[in-house]
């Protein structure tokens, strides 16, 4: 049996932070986009006939709070197929 | 009955020819590959990603074809196709009337046709054989590009070069690079965001599929990542322009 090597340890290690980034990274936007969709839905249960300008509002404030996790995803990508080559 | 349950049986030899082909079938995933032409003009080498470029004329051809079919045929009736454009155009009418007030028509042509080639770029992947154009990065980084010179040239021109100018030295001169970074930053994040989604889908209905050895699943994975996720993202992509178009607009 033959020892670790320092590249293997490297591709491991790539391996790992891209699975620690995506899992961290993928909190905040998840706690955030279900609040406010939580939000949206009680908007429109309390105004049925702005339902779609809340939806337009949402979806946006969503897809802004969505960026961080994007971010994250995007370095675990680059971990996963550049650093780990 | 009976024909109802020969049906059935038809559907579960079909799915047993099917498990039975992949089982045989040797898994393989392929991320990342991009093929390219090099040639050499004037002394530099020019790389184009062939597949990324094919794709987005394809697309381009489409609405152009689309466009060109529904002119020709003008009705005071609509028919059923100029119906769905005058559906889409109207859409976006309201949209830019209720973001930037009314009376700015001239952003109609930009923002429909930003959404019509990114929703089109981003669902085209559920055909067999196509690839989304906006799995390159370099197609968001050209849509943001052009959001981005839009959104600062409206600006200049609806509050002139000294107040545009003046609006970097909010509130207090020094805080002039941290705004450069702001504005760079939401192209940043529009590019990114829309790359990061198309890709990330992608990759998921590669290693599923892959997993599953292409039986049922991917259908389920592609309507959701395909046609709703390339939707959504579109829709958002061209919100956030229309959006951060009325920040600049509006002093």
């Amino acid at each position: 049996m033959e020892g670790i090597t320092g590249a293997e340890l490297v591709r491991a290690a790539a391996f790992l932070g891209a699975g620690i980034a995506m899992g961290f990274g993928a909190i905040g936007p998840g706690v955030g986009e279900g609040f406010a969709a939580g939000k949206a839905c009680e908007g429109i249960s309390r105004n049925p006939e702005q339902a779609g300008l809340l939806t337009r509002t949402m979806l946006i404030g969503q897809a802004v709070s969505e960026s961080t996790g994007i971010y994250s995803l995007v370095i675990a990508l680059l971990l996963i197929f550049v650093a780990a080559k | 009955m009976t024909g109802r349950r020969k049906l059935l049986l038809g559907l579960v030899g079909v799915l047993a020819l099917e498990v039975a082909l992949a089982l045989k079938a040797k898994p393989e995933i392929e991320i990342g590959a991009m093929p390219q032409w090099r040639f050499l003009l004037g002394g530099h080498e020019i790389v184009i990603n062939s597949r990324t470029a094919v794709m987005s004329w394809l697309v381009m051809g489409i609405w152009i074809g689309a466009a060109l079919l529904v002119r020709s045929r003008l009705r005071e009736v609509p028919g059923r196709l100029q119906a769905t454009f005058e559906f889409v155009t109207e859409f976006f009418d309201d949209l830019i009337s209720d973001t930037l007030g009314p009376g700015n028509r001239a952003y109609l042509p930009w923002i429909g046709s930003l959404f019509l080639f990114l929703w089109l770029s981003n669902i085209i992947g559920v055909v067999p054989g196509l690839e989304e154009p906006t799995r390159d990065l370099n197609v968001p980084v050209g849509c943001m590009l052009v959001v981005l010179t839009m959104v600062h040239t409206s600006a200049i021109r609806k509050k002139g070069l000294k107040k545009y100018i003046k609006g970097y030295l909010q509130p207090f001169p020094p805080m002039l690079p941290l705004n450069i970074i702001g504005e760079m930053a939401k192209g940043v994040s529009l590019a990114f965001r829309l790359f990061g989604n198309i890709m990330g889908g992608a990759i998921i209905l590669l290693v599923v599929s892959a997993l599953v050895r292409h039986v049922l699943l991917p259908v389920g994975l592609n309507l959701f990542f395909g046609l709703f996720v390339g939707t959504i993202q579109a829709f958002v992509f061209t919100m956030l322009a229309l959006a951060y178009t009325a920040v600049a607009v509006s002093d």
